[in-house]
């Protein structure tokens, strides 16, 4: 074959167009049509603005923003769709994990949880290496927080709407003071958890992991010594609780790990149950109660037989 | 080759001019991505610097990359050979020129619109709209000078290398407009699953239709060269060539697998990543038995010897990337370091090996004079040879633990800690990088400004 300039030329370009017909224009016909899916709606102006800062800083380049088939063990929920995209120009669907997936953000933490994270990352979750976003200032942290909250359109309203709903209680329960915040937040837990004392006894490596646990997760929020002054504080209210107002207010070590599993919806306190496994919820728990409260029950009720990994 | 008069009267202006292009911003490059890995080590030392917020660094970072540094050093060994090669002189240095004036400003503006926040956000193609103007008018010029000096060749055969050339220029303008969606300067974006689709098919043809072609014709030109013999097969730099067009342009959508977009586009781009093996090995082949027994050669000059090196790290580079195609190994290796420790190996082990190469083979010839320090270009060659080593295997090794760990069911909270060490180490890495791209910089500069020595 003779490599002549119209060969080189010539040639290199038909084969292109051949292939551009084959990989982007018949894939084009094939999914420009695609169906909104059952969760689309559109975007707010103030989202639409929000997507724009989040464009602008890059934050594609940490965050997916699509559930895999295989994701399934970080307790993914809904398979991302062909759908869930039909409106997004550009398309942000990411190529890092640097930090967690976003398409189903909405709605899993109240705003303000998103303002002191947004803030400083470090605030809400210690470990994190997620930049400070408080250069943007207020106004522009709002359109972003907006945003993140339609991430998961009709399913994140719903969520959304649970944690306003919510919220609102909290705050109330909160104002009427220390007595009436406890027993609201009890009164969220089922009764057989209110009366399940920890069935596992106090012990020095116990404490130490939950120790390990308090800070990589909760310090930021309730603080080194456990009194809701971590640096979240201000950004939070209901403001992290203060452990020692639950002494003498009917702790038990099934509420402890009933609300550090499950998260007090409505307020910035997350849910753990991703990240920790059953053991660690019951140490950190059990951390608290001994540090911050000085109230445990932890092995007060131990009957049934020795388990095999006790000393 | 024997050289004519006039190719002697050549000041190759334009292949001097994307030599300093290159060397200069190989600084600025590594110096955004060591800022990068610091910040993934210590995000609070950039804390509220909007401009030098990861987002945006990143970016930075991976454009200068391969539009600062890989692509001009390229060019610059290409603009050099170019000539010589078709015995003419280069049709207009004037217009080559300006081509390396035009595109300083392209990184100037890339560098200024991406640290204030104006990007598209989509990989490889965030410059905004007037940017990509430039971009698309740089590979412009580059294929009109690129055309008439074909056209002026007095030698009838045309080599290798310049179909590479030719080839990559004109095609990576055109795939540029297109995957920039020009046409649409309000954003420059298509809307949901077709605008993954074009992103990736543009975005994997920045490797496959630009630095690829250009490298291996760097390599086509400096290995026979350096080696002073003829090269091995004529048949297979043909199978090589048209492979190359034909099959790497079908695959980007392997970036895709995991995402819904049309499973028979999957299909096609999973076959044809394994078929890149044929021109890949096409071309390994053909420059390997081309060296066969004259290793020595190599050794003895550094700009093939780093040429070399990258034709190694193409293989490995090319050999790894059929295997993430594998759904089932990219159920571990996607959206983890994996991916990133990939992509140094191939735009910095293979390209930018090779594009340095190039740059140390044309720098003396092109100003006859001899380099002003080898062992400088010596000790950059084994800090970047370490440093890209290095990242390969210390991200590889964070990639299997977060890939594992979150198949595993822990979140990407908790696995940020396990791999700590890693972001570490790879920063160190970074530094060897940044150091070698500095002690580069003034190996070129003193070589291109240096007082010629008695009778040059
Ligand atoms: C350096 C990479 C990086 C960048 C850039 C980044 N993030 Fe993050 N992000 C993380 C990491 C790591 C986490 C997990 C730790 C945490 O909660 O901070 C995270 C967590 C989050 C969370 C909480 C997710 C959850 O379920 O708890 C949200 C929301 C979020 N990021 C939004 C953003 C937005 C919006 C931007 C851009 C303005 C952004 N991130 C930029 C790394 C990043
Ligand atoms: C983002 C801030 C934040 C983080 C992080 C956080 N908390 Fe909380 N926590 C709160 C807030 C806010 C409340 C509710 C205060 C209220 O309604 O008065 C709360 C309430 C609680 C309660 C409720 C006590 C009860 O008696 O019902 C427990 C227990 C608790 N947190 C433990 C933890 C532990 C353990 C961690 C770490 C694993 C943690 N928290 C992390 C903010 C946080
Ligand atoms: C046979 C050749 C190759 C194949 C089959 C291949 C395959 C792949 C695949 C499958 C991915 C996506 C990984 C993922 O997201 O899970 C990828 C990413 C990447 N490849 Fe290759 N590769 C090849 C050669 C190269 C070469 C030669 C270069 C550089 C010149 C290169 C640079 C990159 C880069 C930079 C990325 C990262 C893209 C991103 O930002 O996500 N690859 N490659």
């Amino acid at each position: 074959m003779k490599m002549t300039p119209a060969v080189i030329f010539a040639g290199s370009v038909l084969i292109l167009a051949a292939v551009v017909a084959i990989v982007v224009v018949l894939p084009f016909y094939h999914t420009s049509q695609t169906e909104p899916s059952a969760i689309f709606r559109p975007r707010t102006a103030a989202e639409s603005r929000g997507r724009q800062i989040y464009i602008e800083n890059g934050c594609v380049y940490c965050h997916s923003q699509s559930v895999r088939t295989i994701d399934w063990g970080l307790g993914a929920e809904r398979i991302a769709r062909a759908g869930d995209y039909v409106e997004d120009r550009p398309i942000l669907l990411g190529s890092q994990r640097t930090g967690p997936d976003l398409s189903q953000q909405g709605g899993e933490h109240p705003d303000d949880w998103h303002k002191a994270h947004f803030v400083n990352p470090r605030y809400t979750s210690p470990l994190s290496i997620m930049p400070a976003f408080e250069f943007l200032g207020e106004e522009k942290l709002d359109h972003l927080t907006a945003y993140v909250q339609s991430l998961g359109m009709k399913d994140a309203d719903r969520r959304v709407a649970r944690q306003e709903k919510w919220k609102q209680k909290a705050v109330e329960a909160y104002e009427n003071g220390p007595d009436q915040n406890v027993q609201w937040l009890h009164s969220r837990v089922p009764e057989q958890w209110q009366k399940l004392p920890n069935p596992y006894g106090t012990s020095d490596a116990g404490l130490a992991r939950g120790h390990k646990i308090y800070q990589d997760f909760c310090m930021g929020c309730h603080g080194p010594i456990g009194d809701g002054m971590g640096p979240a504080q201000p950004y939070l209210y209901p403001p992290p609780l203060n452990f020692t107002v639950l002494q003498d207010r009917g702790i038990t070590g099934g509420i402890l790990y009933y609300q550090i599993m499950n998260g007090i919806t409505g307020t910035a306190m997350p849910y753990f149950k991703k990240h920790l496994e059953s053991e660690k919820i019951w140490d950190v728990g059990n951390y608290v109660a001994v540090y911050f409260i000085n109230q445990s029950d932890a092995g007060d009720n131990a009957g049934g037989i020795d388990a095999a990994y006790e000393p | 080759m024997t050289e004519t008069e006039t190719i002697k009267l050549s000041d190759y202006a334009t292949a001097k001019g994307f030599c300093l292009t290159s060397a200069f911003w190989m600084m600025a490059a590594t110096f955004m991505g060591l800022l990068g890995a610091t910040e993934l080590i210590a995000p609070a030392v950039t804390e509220n610097i909007g401009g030098l917020v990861f987002g945006r660094v990143r970016p930075t970072h991976v454009n200068l990359v391969l539009f600062g540094f890989a692509t001009p050093g390229l060019l610059a060994a290409t603009f050099y050979f170019f000539p010589r090669v078709l015995q003419t002189r280069l049709y207009s240095e004037k217009l080559g020129v300006f081509t390396v004036i035009a595109w300083n400003i392209m990184l100037v503006c890339t560098v200024a619109t991406l640290l204030s926040g104006n990007t598209q956000a989509r990989e490889y193609a965030e410059m905004i709209w007037p940017v990509d103007i430039l971009v698309v008018l740089a590979f412009a010029l580059i294929v009109f000078n690129f055309f008439m000096t074909v056209q002026r060749r007095t030698e009838p055969l045309i080599y290798v290398s310049i179909w590479y050339a030719c080839a990559a220029a004109v095609l990576t303008m055109l795939t540029y407009a297109l995957g920039n969606v020009i046409w649409r300067p309000d954003g420059g974006a298509l809307t949901g699953i077709p605008d993954a689709i074009l992103l990736w098919f543009y975005g994997h043809n920045i490797f496959g239709l630009l630095l690829t072609p250009l490298s291996i014709g760097v390599a086509y030109y400096v290995v026979p060269k350096a080696i002073r013999a003829p090269l091995y097969s004529h048949t297979l730099s043909l199978l090589g060539f048209w492979a190359l067009i034909v099959v790497y342009t079908h695959i980007g959508t392997h970036h895709l697998l995991q995402v819904p977009v049309p499973t028979w586009l999957k299909v096609v781009a999973i076959v044809d990543s394994i078929a890149m093996v044929i021109p890949v090995m096409a071309f390994l082949i053909n420059i390997w038995y081309t060296a066969r027994g004259k290793l020595g050669a190599i050794h003895a000059d550094i700009g093939a010897k780093f040429v070399f090196t990258g034709t190694i790290m193409y293989f490995f580079v090319s050999i790894q990337g059929s295997m993430m195609a594998l759904p089932q190994v990219q159920r571990v290796t996607h959206f983890n370091n994996w991916v990133v420790g990939h992509a140094h190996i191939g735009v910095l082990g293979f390209s930018g090996m090779i594009a340095l190469g190039g740059l140390y083979y044309v720098l003396p010839r092109m100003t006859g004079k001899p380099l002003f320090s080898r062992f400088l270009a010596d000790f950059q060659y084994w800090l970047i040879l370490i440093g890209v080593v290095g990242f390969t295997v210390i991200l590889t090794i964070a990639g299997l633990i977060q890939g594992n760990a979150w198949l595993n069911g822990e979140t990407v909270y908790r696995v940020l800690p396990e791999i700590h060490l890693y972001y570490v180490i790879r920063a160190a890495l970074g530094v060897l990088i940044f150091v070698s791209a500095v002690l580069g910089f003034y190996n070129i500069a003193r070589t291109m400004f240096m007082p010629e020595r008695g009778a040059g």
